[in-house]
Protein backbone atom coordinates (compact mmCIF):
# COMPACT_ATOMS: atom_id res chain seq x y z
CA UNK A 1 0.00 0.00 0.00
CA UNK A 2 2.64 2.51 1.10
CA UNK A 3 4.73 1.42 -1.88
CA UNK A 4 1.97 2.56 -4.20
CA UNK A 5 1.69 5.87 -2.36
CA UNK A 6 5.43 6.41 -2.64
CA UNK A 7 5.20 5.71 -6.36
CA UNK A 8 2.40 8.25 -6.72
CA UNK A 9 4.39 10.83 -4.80
CA UNK A 10 7.39 10.19 -6.98
CA UNK A 11 5.27 10.65 -10.12
CA UNK A 12 3.92 13.89 -8.78
CA UNK A 13 7.35 15.25 -7.90
CA UNK A 14 8.58 14.33 -11.36
CA UNK A 15 5.66 16.17 -12.88
CA UNK A 16 6.31 19.30 -10.83
CA UNK A 17 9.99 19.15 -11.75
CA UNK A 18 9.08 18.88 -15.44
CA UNK A 19 6.66 21.82 -15.16
CA UNK A 20 9.29 23.96 -13.47
CA UNK A 21 11.92 23.04 -16.05
CA UNK A 22 9.52 23.95 -18.85
CA UNK A 23 8.80 27.35 -17.34
CA UNK A 24 12.49 28.01 -16.69
CA UNK A 25 13.26 27.32 -20.36
CA UNK A 26 10.32 29.40 -21.56
CA UNK A 27 11.44 32.34 -19.42
CA UNK A 28 14.99 31.96 -20.72
CA UNK A 29 13.72 32.19 -24.29
CA UNK A 30 11.51 35.17 -23.43
CA UNK A 31 14.23 36.93 -21.44
CA UNK A 32 15.24 39.35 -24.24
CA UNK A 33 11.63 40.56 -24.37
CA UNK A 34 11.55 41.28 -20.63
CA UNK A 35 14.97 42.90 -20.84
CA UNK A 36 13.71 45.18 -23.62
CA UNK A 37 10.73 46.26 -21.54
CA UNK A 38 12.83 46.67 -18.38
CA UNK A 39 15.46 48.81 -20.09
CA UNK A 40 12.80 51.06 -21.64
CA UNK A 41 11.45 51.86 -18.16
CA UNK A 42 14.79 52.54 -16.42
CA UNK A 43 16.29 55.99 -15.87
CA UNK A 44 19.35 56.43 -18.14
CA UNK A 45 21.79 56.20 -15.22
CA UNK A 46 20.35 52.85 -14.17
CA UNK A 47 20.65 51.50 -17.72
CA UNK A 48 24.42 51.50 -17.46
CA UNK A 49 24.59 50.47 -13.82
CA UNK A 50 26.79 47.51 -12.93
CA UNK A 51 25.64 45.10 -11.69
CA UNK A 52 22.56 45.48 -13.92
CA UNK A 53 19.20 45.59 -12.17
CA UNK A 54 16.89 42.89 -13.45
CA UNK A 55 13.75 44.78 -12.44
CA UNK A 56 13.93 48.59 -12.70
CA UNK A 57 14.56 50.15 -9.27
CA UNK A 58 12.88 53.33 -10.50
CA UNK A 59 10.23 53.22 -13.19
CA UNK A 60 10.19 56.15 -15.57
CA UNK A 61 8.35 56.99 -18.78
CA UNK A 62 10.79 59.73 -19.75
CA UNK A 63 12.14 57.75 -22.73
CA UNK A 64 8.69 57.32 -24.19
CA UNK A 65 8.13 61.06 -23.76
CA UNK A 66 11.45 61.88 -25.46
CA UNK A 67 10.61 59.46 -28.26
CA UNK A 68 7.23 61.05 -28.94
CA UNK A 69 8.21 64.70 -28.65
CA UNK A 70 11.88 65.03 -29.49
CA UNK A 71 12.57 62.50 -32.27
CA UNK A 72 11.11 61.80 -35.73
CA UNK A 73 9.67 58.57 -34.29
CA UNK A 74 5.99 59.72 -34.60
CA UNK A 75 6.51 60.39 -38.33
CA UNK A 76 7.99 56.91 -38.84
CA UNK A 77 5.14 55.41 -36.85
CA UNK A 78 2.47 57.18 -38.90
CA UNK A 79 4.20 56.16 -42.15
CA UNK A 80 4.29 52.55 -41.00
CA UNK A 81 0.60 52.64 -40.10
CA UNK A 82 -0.29 54.06 -43.52
CA UNK A 83 1.86 51.59 -45.46
CA UNK A 84 0.79 48.52 -43.46
CA UNK A 85 -2.91 49.46 -43.57
CA UNK A 86 -2.79 50.39 -47.25
CA UNK A 87 -1.02 47.15 -48.18
CA UNK A 88 -3.48 45.11 -46.13
CA UNK A 89 -6.59 46.70 -47.68
CA UNK A 90 -5.29 46.40 -51.24
CA UNK A 91 -4.08 42.86 -50.77
CA UNK A 92 -7.21 41.56 -49.06
CA UNK A 93 -9.60 42.82 -51.75
CA UNK A 94 -7.45 41.56 -54.61
CA UNK A 95 -6.65 38.21 -52.97
CA UNK A 96 -10.20 37.46 -51.93
CA UNK A 97 -11.44 37.94 -55.50
CA UNK A 98 -8.49 35.97 -56.85
CA UNK A 99 -8.78 33.11 -54.38
CA UNK A 100 -12.51 32.77 -55.05
CA UNK A 101 -11.87 32.73 -58.76
CA UNK A 102 -9.15 30.10 -58.55
CA UNK A 103 -11.24 27.78 -56.36
CA UNK A 104 -14.72 28.10 -57.88
CA UNK A 105 -14.21 28.64 -61.59
CA UNK A 106 -12.77 26.52 -64.33
CA UNK A 107 -10.64 28.18 -66.95
CA UNK A 108 -7.31 27.57 -68.61
CA UNK A 109 -4.25 28.45 -66.52
CA UNK A 110 -6.04 28.00 -63.22
CA UNK A 111 -3.56 25.42 -61.96
CA UNK A 112 -0.65 27.47 -63.22
CA UNK A 113 -2.02 30.46 -61.30
CA UNK A 114 -2.01 28.48 -58.06
CA UNK A 115 1.58 27.33 -58.68
CA UNK A 116 2.69 30.87 -59.50
CA UNK A 117 1.23 32.09 -56.22
CA UNK A 118 3.34 29.65 -54.25
CA UNK A 119 6.42 30.35 -56.35
CA UNK A 120 6.07 34.10 -55.76
CA UNK A 121 5.65 33.47 -52.08
CA UNK A 122 9.05 31.77 -51.92
CA UNK A 123 10.75 34.34 -54.14
CA UNK A 124 13.49 36.24 -52.26
CA UNK A 125 12.84 39.95 -51.89
CA UNK A 126 16.41 40.69 -52.87
CA UNK A 127 15.79 39.28 -56.38
CA UNK A 128 12.91 41.69 -56.96
CA UNK A 129 14.66 44.56 -55.18
CA UNK A 130 16.67 45.92 -58.10
CA UNK A 131 14.02 45.76 -60.86
CA UNK A 132 11.35 47.09 -58.48
CA UNK A 133 13.66 49.99 -57.71
CA UNK A 134 13.91 50.72 -61.47
CA UNK A 135 10.14 50.49 -61.92
CA UNK A 136 9.36 52.72 -58.95
CA UNK A 137 12.03 55.20 -60.07
CA UNK A 138 10.52 55.39 -63.55
CA UNK A 139 7.04 55.92 -62.06
CA UNK A 140 8.36 58.59 -59.69
CA UNK A 141 7.35 56.45 -56.73
CA UNK A 142 10.70 56.22 -54.98
CA UNK A 143 10.44 57.97 -51.60
CA UNK A 144 6.68 57.60 -51.53
CA UNK A 145 4.41 55.55 -49.33
CA UNK A 146 2.40 54.38 -52.35
CA UNK A 147 5.56 52.93 -53.89
CA UNK A 148 6.22 50.94 -50.75
CA UNK A 149 2.63 49.66 -50.70
CA UNK A 150 3.03 48.40 -54.28
CA UNK A 151 6.34 46.73 -53.38
CA UNK A 152 4.76 45.04 -50.35
CA UNK A 153 1.99 43.46 -52.44
CA UNK A 154 4.73 41.24 -53.93
CA UNK A 155 4.90 39.24 -50.68
CA UNK A 156 1.59 40.04 -48.95
CA UNK A 157 -0.56 39.13 -51.97
CA UNK A 158 0.74 35.60 -52.59
CA UNK A 159 0.58 34.90 -48.87
CA UNK A 160 -3.03 36.10 -48.55
CA UNK A 161 -4.07 34.39 -51.77
CA UNK A 162 -2.74 31.08 -50.54
CA UNK A 163 -4.32 31.40 -47.11
CA UNK A 164 -7.72 32.47 -48.48
CA UNK A 165 -7.59 29.80 -51.15
CA UNK A 166 -7.33 27.06 -48.53
CA UNK A 167 -10.17 28.71 -46.61
CA UNK A 168 -12.51 28.85 -49.60
CA UNK A 169 -11.54 25.31 -50.62
CA UNK A 170 -12.88 24.13 -47.26
CA UNK A 171 -16.18 26.01 -47.65
CA UNK A 172 -19.22 24.01 -48.76
CA UNK A 173 -20.57 25.16 -52.08
CA UNK A 174 -24.25 24.46 -51.24
CA UNK A 175 -25.01 27.84 -49.69
CA UNK A 176 -23.79 29.72 -52.73
CA UNK A 177 -25.81 27.46 -55.02
CA UNK A 178 -28.91 27.87 -52.88
CA UNK A 179 -28.54 31.67 -53.01
CA UNK A 180 -28.22 31.54 -56.79
CA UNK A 181 -31.22 29.21 -57.16
CA UNK A 182 -33.12 31.85 -55.16
CA UNK A 183 -32.21 34.36 -57.86
CA UNK A 184 -29.05 35.95 -56.54
CA UNK A 185 -26.46 36.81 -59.15
CA UNK A 186 -22.96 35.41 -58.97
CA UNK A 187 -21.62 38.65 -57.55
CA UNK A 188 -24.43 38.88 -54.98
CA UNK A 189 -23.79 35.32 -53.88
CA UNK A 190 -20.11 36.19 -53.48
CA UNK A 191 -20.81 39.27 -51.39
CA UNK A 192 -23.66 37.87 -49.26
CA UNK A 193 -22.58 34.27 -48.80
CA UNK A 194 -18.87 33.81 -49.48
CA UNK A 195 -17.46 36.91 -47.81
CA UNK A 196 -19.23 36.39 -44.44
CA UNK A 197 -18.24 32.72 -44.40
CA UNK A 198 -14.63 33.51 -45.22
CA UNK A 199 -14.42 36.17 -42.50
CA UNK A 200 -12.10 34.23 -40.13
CA UNK A 201 -9.76 33.65 -43.06
CA UNK A 202 -9.99 37.27 -44.09
CA UNK A 203 -9.14 38.39 -40.57
CA UNK A 204 -6.08 36.19 -40.25
CA UNK A 205 -4.87 37.06 -43.76
CA UNK A 206 -5.33 40.75 -42.91
CA UNK A 207 -3.47 40.48 -39.60
CA UNK A 208 -0.58 38.55 -41.19
CA UNK A 209 -0.37 41.04 -44.07
CA UNK A 210 -0.33 43.89 -41.59
CA UNK A 211 2.44 42.30 -39.51
CA UNK A 212 4.56 41.41 -42.56
CA UNK A 213 4.31 44.97 -43.88
CA UNK A 214 4.82 46.51 -40.45
CA UNK A 215 8.07 44.57 -40.00
CA UNK A 216 9.52 44.86 -43.52
CA UNK A 217 13.01 46.35 -43.67
CA UNK A 218 14.84 45.83 -46.99
CA UNK A 219 12.45 47.55 -49.45
CA UNK A 220 11.87 50.35 -46.95
CA UNK A 221 15.62 50.82 -46.53
CA UNK A 222 16.30 51.06 -50.26
CA UNK A 223 13.22 52.84 -51.62
CA UNK A 224 12.48 55.47 -48.96
CA UNK A 225 15.67 57.29 -48.13
CA UNK A 226 14.15 60.59 -47.01
CA UNK A 227 13.17 61.11 -43.42
CA UNK A 228 9.55 62.10 -44.06
CA UNK A 229 8.78 58.87 -45.92
CA UNK A 230 10.75 56.47 -43.71
CA UNK A 231 8.92 53.68 -41.94
CA UNK A 232 9.73 52.36 -38.48
CA UNK A 233 12.29 49.58 -39.05
CA UNK A 234 14.81 51.62 -41.07
CA UNK A 235 13.87 54.77 -39.14
CA UNK A 236 14.67 53.30 -35.75
CA UNK A 237 17.89 51.77 -37.08
CA UNK A 238 18.88 55.25 -38.26
CA UNK A 239 18.36 56.43 -34.69
CA UNK A 240 20.76 53.69 -33.59
CA UNK A 241 23.44 54.73 -36.06
CA UNK A 242 23.15 58.50 -35.72
CA UNK A 243 24.33 58.92 -32.15
CA UNK A 244 27.85 58.10 -31.06
CA UNK A 245 26.59 57.50 -27.53
CA UNK A 246 23.86 54.98 -28.12
CA UNK A 247 20.86 55.70 -25.92
CA UNK A 248 19.79 52.15 -25.33
CA UNK A 249 16.85 53.02 -23.12
CA UNK A 250 15.45 55.25 -25.87
CA UNK A 251 15.94 52.50 -28.47
CA UNK A 252 14.29 49.95 -26.19
CA UNK A 253 11.34 52.31 -25.73
CA UNK A 254 11.10 52.53 -29.53
CA UNK A 255 11.26 48.73 -29.74
CA UNK A 256 8.44 48.39 -27.23
CA UNK A 257 6.30 50.84 -29.19
CA UNK A 258 7.00 48.93 -32.41
CA UNK A 259 6.02 45.68 -30.73
CA UNK A 260 2.66 46.92 -29.40
CA UNK A 261 0.67 46.64 -32.66
CA UNK A 262 2.17 43.19 -33.21
CA UNK A 263 1.09 42.11 -29.72
CA UNK A 264 -2.45 43.32 -30.39
CA UNK A 265 -2.54 41.43 -33.70
CA UNK A 266 -1.05 38.37 -32.02
CA UNK A 267 -3.81 38.26 -29.40
CA UNK A 268 -6.43 38.20 -32.15
CA UNK A 269 -4.44 35.76 -34.24
CA UNK A 270 -3.71 33.06 -31.72
CA UNK A 271 -6.56 30.76 -32.59
CA UNK A 272 -5.86 31.15 -36.30
CA UNK A 273 -2.12 30.75 -36.03
CA UNK A 274 -1.96 27.26 -37.42
CA UNK A 275 -4.42 27.98 -40.24
CA UNK A 276 -1.75 30.27 -41.63
CA UNK A 277 0.61 27.36 -41.84
CA UNK A 278 -0.80 26.30 -45.22
CA UNK A 279 1.04 29.30 -46.56
CA UNK A 280 3.90 28.82 -44.16
CA UNK A 281 2.53 30.95 -41.30
CA UNK A 282 4.62 34.10 -41.42
CA UNK A 283 7.36 34.70 -43.90
CA UNK A 284 10.74 34.20 -42.28
CA UNK B 1 -18.39 24.25 -59.89
CA UNK B 2 -20.37 24.16 -63.11
CA UNK B 3 -23.46 26.26 -62.49
CA UNK B 4 -23.23 28.11 -65.76
CA UNK B 5 -20.40 27.97 -68.22
CA UNK B 6 -21.01 31.62 -69.15
CA UNK B 7 -19.97 32.83 -65.76
CA UNK B 8 -16.39 31.76 -66.33
CA UNK B 9 -16.13 35.36 -67.57
CA UNK B 10 -16.80 36.49 -64.00
CA UNK B 11 -14.10 34.10 -62.87
CA UNK B 12 -11.62 35.73 -65.22
CA UNK B 13 -12.76 39.17 -64.09
CA UNK B 14 -12.18 38.20 -60.45
CA UNK B 15 -8.61 37.02 -61.05
CA UNK B 16 -7.70 40.02 -63.22
CA UNK B 17 -6.63 42.47 -60.47
CA UNK B 18 -4.38 39.87 -58.83
CA UNK B 19 -3.00 38.76 -62.19
CA UNK B 20 -2.30 42.36 -63.23
CA UNK B 21 -0.39 43.11 -60.02
CA UNK B 22 1.50 39.82 -60.46
CA UNK B 23 2.50 40.59 -64.04
CA UNK B 24 3.47 44.17 -63.23
CA UNK B 25 5.25 43.68 -59.92
CA UNK B 26 6.61 40.12 -60.09
CA UNK B 27 6.78 38.63 -63.60
CA UNK B 28 7.99 41.75 -65.41
CA UNK B 29 10.57 42.66 -62.71
CA UNK B 30 11.85 39.08 -62.70
CA UNK B 31 12.30 39.22 -66.47
CA UNK B 32 13.89 42.63 -66.19
CA UNK B 33 16.37 41.55 -63.56
CA UNK B 34 17.69 38.95 -65.99
CA UNK B 35 18.09 41.70 -68.60
CA UNK B 36 19.86 43.95 -66.10
CA UNK B 37 22.25 41.14 -65.21
CA UNK B 38 23.55 41.22 -68.82
CA UNK B 39 24.34 44.94 -68.63
CA UNK B 40 26.64 47.35 -66.85
CA UNK B 41 24.31 49.93 -65.30
CA UNK B 42 25.04 52.71 -62.84
CA UNK B 43 22.45 52.67 -60.07
CA UNK B 44 22.33 56.46 -59.75
CA UNK B 45 22.21 57.58 -63.37
CA UNK B 46 20.54 54.37 -64.61
CA UNK B 47 22.69 54.63 -67.73
CA UNK B 48 24.44 51.58 -69.06
CA UNK B 49 25.01 49.16 -71.91
CA UNK B 50 24.82 45.48 -72.78
CA UNK B 51 27.85 43.46 -71.68
CA UNK B 52 26.73 39.91 -72.30
CA UNK B 53 27.97 37.39 -69.78
CA UNK B 54 30.64 39.71 -68.34
CA UNK B 55 28.92 40.15 -64.98
CA UNK B 56 28.56 36.40 -64.53
CA UNK B 57 32.17 35.68 -65.48
CA UNK B 58 33.21 38.45 -63.12
CA UNK B 59 31.29 36.86 -60.24
CA UNK B 60 32.64 33.37 -60.83
CA UNK B 61 36.22 34.66 -60.67
CA UNK B 62 35.54 36.80 -57.63
CA UNK B 63 36.97 35.44 -54.38
CA UNK B 64 34.51 37.58 -52.42
CA UNK B 65 31.55 35.89 -54.10
CA UNK B 66 32.72 32.39 -53.16
CA UNK B 67 33.55 33.42 -49.62
CA UNK B 68 30.08 34.98 -49.35
CA UNK B 69 28.46 31.83 -50.70
CA UNK B 70 30.29 29.76 -48.07
CA UNK B 71 29.20 32.23 -45.36
CA UNK B 72 25.62 31.91 -46.53
CA UNK B 73 25.79 28.13 -46.30
CA UNK B 74 27.35 28.26 -42.82
CA UNK B 75 24.69 30.68 -41.59
CA UNK B 76 21.86 28.70 -43.16
CA UNK B 77 23.02 25.30 -41.91
CA UNK B 78 24.00 26.51 -38.43
CA UNK B 79 20.85 28.40 -37.78
CA UNK B 80 18.64 25.72 -39.34
CA UNK B 81 20.06 22.93 -37.18
CA UNK B 82 19.53 24.97 -34.01
CA UNK B 83 16.03 25.95 -35.10
CA UNK B 84 15.06 22.32 -35.61
CA UNK B 85 16.58 21.15 -32.31
CA UNK B 86 15.01 23.99 -30.30
CA UNK B 87 11.79 23.63 -32.27
CA UNK B 88 11.38 19.92 -31.59
CA UNK B 89 12.36 20.35 -27.92
CA UNK B 90 9.98 23.21 -27.22
CA UNK B 91 7.16 21.66 -29.22
CA UNK B 92 7.36 18.54 -27.02
CA UNK B 93 7.56 20.64 -23.83
CA UNK B 94 4.66 22.89 -24.82
CA UNK B 95 2.53 19.98 -25.98
CA UNK B 96 2.33 18.60 -22.42
CA UNK B 97 -0.40 19.95 -20.14
CA UNK B 98 1.07 22.23 -17.43
CA UNK B 99 -0.06 25.33 -15.51
CA UNK B 100 0.03 28.50 -17.65
CA UNK B 101 0.58 26.64 -20.91
CA UNK B 102 -1.26 29.21 -23.07
CA UNK B 103 0.91 32.04 -21.76
CA UNK B 104 4.08 29.98 -22.14
CA UNK B 105 3.19 29.23 -25.77
CA UNK B 106 2.58 32.91 -26.48
CA UNK B 107 5.91 33.90 -24.96
CA UNK B 108 7.77 31.34 -27.07
CA UNK B 109 5.96 32.12 -30.31
CA UNK B 110 6.11 35.90 -30.03
CA UNK B 111 9.70 36.48 -31.22
CA UNK B 112 8.67 35.05 -34.59
CA UNK B 113 6.15 37.83 -35.18
CA UNK B 114 8.40 40.56 -33.87
CA UNK B 115 10.08 42.83 -36.40
CA UNK B 116 13.61 41.64 -37.12
CA UNK B 117 14.77 45.22 -36.58
CA UNK B 118 13.39 45.10 -33.02
CA UNK B 119 14.84 41.65 -32.33
CA UNK B 120 18.25 42.83 -33.50
CA UNK B 121 18.13 46.01 -31.41
CA UNK B 122 17.34 44.01 -28.30
CA UNK B 123 20.09 41.48 -29.00
CA UNK B 124 22.68 44.12 -29.80
CA UNK B 125 21.89 45.63 -26.44
CA UNK B 126 22.26 42.21 -24.79
CA UNK B 127 25.54 41.63 -26.67
CA UNK B 128 26.86 45.14 -25.91
CA UNK B 129 30.56 44.84 -25.02
CA UNK B 130 30.57 47.42 -22.22
CA UNK B 131 27.17 47.30 -20.60
CA UNK B 132 25.57 44.20 -22.10
CA UNK B 133 24.05 41.84 -19.59
CA UNK B 134 25.39 38.83 -21.48
CA UNK B 135 29.03 39.79 -20.97
CA UNK B 136 28.28 40.77 -17.39
CA UNK B 137 26.67 37.42 -16.66
CA UNK B 138 29.43 35.40 -18.34
CA UNK B 139 32.16 37.28 -16.48
CA UNK B 140 30.22 37.00 -13.26
CA UNK B 141 29.95 33.23 -13.41
CA UNK B 142 33.56 33.01 -14.51
CA UNK B 143 33.09 31.58 -18.02
CA UNK B 144 35.07 34.44 -19.56
CA UNK B 145 37.66 36.70 -17.99
CA UNK B 146 36.79 39.99 -19.60
CA UNK B 147 33.92 41.23 -21.81
CA UNK B 148 33.95 40.00 -25.40
CA UNK B 149 33.20 42.23 -28.40
CA UNK B 150 30.76 39.67 -29.77
CA UNK B 151 29.92 41.33 -33.05
CA UNK B 152 33.29 42.59 -34.20
CA UNK B 153 35.40 39.42 -33.99
CA UNK B 154 35.41 36.14 -35.85
CA UNK B 155 34.13 33.55 -35.24
CA UNK B 156 32.12 35.21 -32.43
CA UNK B 157 30.22 37.39 -34.91
CA UNK B 158 29.04 34.40 -36.99
CA UNK B 159 28.14 32.46 -33.85
CA UNK B 160 26.14 35.42 -32.52
CA UNK B 161 24.25 35.85 -35.78
CA UNK B 162 23.44 32.12 -35.88
CA UNK B 163 22.22 32.18 -32.26
CA UNK B 164 19.98 35.18 -32.79
CA UNK B 165 18.66 33.64 -36.01
CA UNK B 166 17.84 30.46 -34.12
CA UNK B 167 16.03 32.47 -31.41
CA UNK B 168 14.05 34.51 -33.92
CA UNK B 169 12.97 31.69 -36.21
CA UNK B 170 12.66 28.48 -34.17
CA UNK B 171 9.07 29.34 -33.12
CA UNK B 172 8.02 28.60 -36.69
CA UNK B 173 9.13 25.00 -36.18
CA UNK B 174 7.22 24.94 -32.86
CA UNK B 175 3.97 26.20 -34.45
CA UNK B 176 4.15 23.61 -37.20
CA UNK B 177 5.02 20.71 -34.89
CA UNK B 178 2.44 21.59 -32.22
CA UNK B 179 -0.29 21.42 -34.84
CA UNK B 180 0.94 18.00 -35.96
CA UNK B 181 1.45 16.63 -32.43
CA UNK B 182 -2.23 17.17 -31.70
CA UNK B 183 -3.20 14.78 -34.46
CA UNK B 184 -1.09 11.79 -33.38
CA UNK B 185 -3.55 9.13 -32.18
CA UNK B 186 -3.18 8.57 -28.42
CA UNK B 187 -3.82 4.84 -28.86
CA UNK B 188 -0.36 4.52 -30.34
CA UNK B 189 1.17 5.68 -27.06
CA UNK B 190 -1.13 3.55 -24.91
CA UNK B 191 -0.25 0.45 -26.89
CA UNK B 192 3.44 1.21 -26.56
CA UNK B 193 3.11 1.80 -22.82
CA UNK B 194 1.38 -1.53 -22.38
CA UNK B 195 4.24 -3.10 -24.27
CA UNK B 196 6.55 -1.50 -21.72
CA UNK B 197 8.24 1.01 -24.04
CA UNK B 198 10.14 3.75 -22.19
CA UNK B 199 9.47 7.45 -22.79
CA UNK B 200 12.61 7.67 -24.91
CA UNK B 201 11.60 4.65 -26.95
CA UNK B 202 8.11 6.08 -27.45
CA UNK B 203 9.67 9.30 -28.78
CA UNK B 204 11.91 7.50 -31.29
CA UNK B 205 9.37 4.90 -32.38
CA UNK B 206 6.14 6.91 -32.44
CA UNK B 207 6.55 10.67 -32.15
CA UNK B 208 9.50 11.19 -34.46
CA UNK B 209 8.20 9.05 -37.37
CA UNK B 210 4.83 10.80 -37.09
CA UNK B 211 6.52 14.19 -37.20
CA UNK B 212 8.88 13.38 -40.05
CA UNK B 213 6.54 14.58 -42.82
CA UNK B 214 5.97 18.03 -41.30
CA UNK B 215 9.60 18.24 -40.34
CA UNK B 216 10.66 17.71 -43.94
CA UNK B 217 8.42 20.55 -45.12
CA UNK B 218 9.57 22.82 -42.31
CA UNK B 219 13.25 22.15 -43.06
CA UNK B 220 12.66 22.90 -46.74
CA UNK B 221 10.84 26.16 -46.04
CA UNK B 222 13.25 27.33 -43.39
CA UNK B 223 16.30 26.58 -45.52
CA UNK B 224 14.77 28.68 -48.32
CA UNK B 225 14.03 31.53 -45.94
CA UNK B 226 17.33 31.41 -44.04
CA UNK B 227 19.28 31.32 -47.29
CA UNK B 228 17.66 34.56 -48.45
CA UNK B 229 17.62 36.28 -45.05
CA UNK B 230 18.87 39.85 -45.31
CA UNK B 231 17.50 41.83 -42.35
CA UNK B 232 18.82 39.79 -39.46
CA UNK B 233 22.39 39.33 -40.65
CA UNK B 234 22.73 42.81 -42.10
CA UNK B 235 21.38 44.52 -39.00
CA UNK B 236 23.41 42.41 -36.57
CA UNK B 237 26.84 42.88 -38.16
CA UNK B 238 26.44 44.68 -41.49
CA UNK B 239 28.21 41.63 -42.93
CA UNK B 240 31.32 42.28 -40.84
CA UNK B 241 33.88 42.10 -39.42
CA UNK B 242 35.32 42.58 -42.93
CA UNK B 243 33.14 40.24 -44.95
CA UNK B 244 33.14 37.61 -42.18
CA UNK B 245 29.35 37.35 -41.93
CA UNK B 246 28.47 38.72 -45.36
CA UNK B 247 25.77 36.58 -46.98
CA UNK B 248 24.55 36.65 -50.60
CA UNK B 249 21.59 39.02 -50.09
CA UNK B 250 23.95 41.50 -48.43
CA UNK B 251 26.38 41.21 -51.34
CA UNK B 252 23.54 41.94 -53.80
CA UNK B 253 22.56 45.02 -51.80
CA UNK B 254 26.15 46.24 -51.52
CA UNK B 255 26.97 45.82 -55.20
CA UNK B 256 23.79 47.55 -56.32
CA UNK B 257 23.48 50.40 -53.86
CA UNK B 258 26.58 51.57 -52.09
CA UNK B 259 28.77 50.51 -55.04
CA UNK B 260 26.27 51.42 -57.79
CA UNK B 261 26.91 48.27 -59.88
CA UNK B 262 23.29 47.48 -60.63
CA UNK B 263 24.12 44.90 -63.30
CA UNK B 264 26.53 42.90 -61.17
CA UNK B 265 24.10 43.03 -58.24
CA UNK B 266 21.36 41.64 -60.48
CA UNK B 267 23.67 38.88 -61.71
CA UNK B 268 24.41 37.80 -58.13
CA UNK B 269 20.68 37.84 -57.38
CA UNK B 270 20.03 35.63 -60.41
CA UNK B 271 22.73 33.16 -59.37
CA UNK B 272 21.21 33.14 -55.88
CA UNK B 273 17.79 32.42 -57.33
CA UNK B 274 19.20 29.54 -59.39
CA UNK B 275 20.66 27.94 -56.26
CA UNK B 276 17.35 28.37 -54.43
CA UNK B 277 15.29 27.11 -57.34
CA UNK B 278 16.21 23.53 -56.45
CA UNK B 279 14.66 23.92 -53.00
CA UNK B 280 11.72 25.91 -54.30
CA UNK B 281 10.86 23.24 -56.86
CA UNK B 282 11.13 20.54 -54.20
CA UNK B 283 8.67 22.48 -52.05
CA UNK B 284 6.30 23.12 -54.96
CA UNK B 285 6.28 19.41 -55.77
CA UNK B 286 5.68 18.50 -52.14
CA UNK B 287 2.75 20.89 -51.84
CA UNK B 288 1.25 19.80 -55.15
CA UNK B 289 1.30 16.25 -53.80
CA UNK B 290 -0.43 17.47 -50.64
CA UNK B 291 -3.08 19.14 -52.80
CA UNK B 292 -4.01 15.96 -54.59
CA UNK B 293 -4.50 14.06 -51.36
Amino acid sequence: MSGRRALRLRRRLLRVAADLTTWALVLAVAFPLFWMLGTSLKPSAETFALPPTLIPAHVTFEHFRTLLFETPFPTYFLNSVIVATGTTLLVIVVSLLGAYSVVRFRYRGRRLAAQMVLFTYLLPAVVLLLPLYLILASLGLVNSLLGLILAYTTFAMPFSLWLLRSFILAMPIDLEEAAMVDGASRVEAFLDVVVPQALPGIISAALFSFILSWNEYLYALVFNRQDHTKTLPPGVITMLQQNTNTEWSLLMAASVMMAVPVIVAFVFLQRHLTSGFGAGAVKG
Amino acid sequence: MRLKTSDSLIGVAFITPAATLFLLLVAYPLFQSILISFSAINTMTLKGHYVGLANYLDILQDQEFWRTLVNTLIWTAGSLVLQVLLGVGFALLLHRAFPGRALARSLVLFPYLLSTAVAVLVWRWLFNDLYGILNYGLVHIGLIERPIAWLSRMPEAMISVILVGAWKFFPFVVIALLARLQTIPLQLYEAARIDGASAVARFWDITLPQLSGVLAVVVLLRSIWDFKEFDLVYLMTGGGPGIGTQTLPILVYREAFPQLHLGKGAAIAVVMLLVMLVFMLLYLRQSARGDER
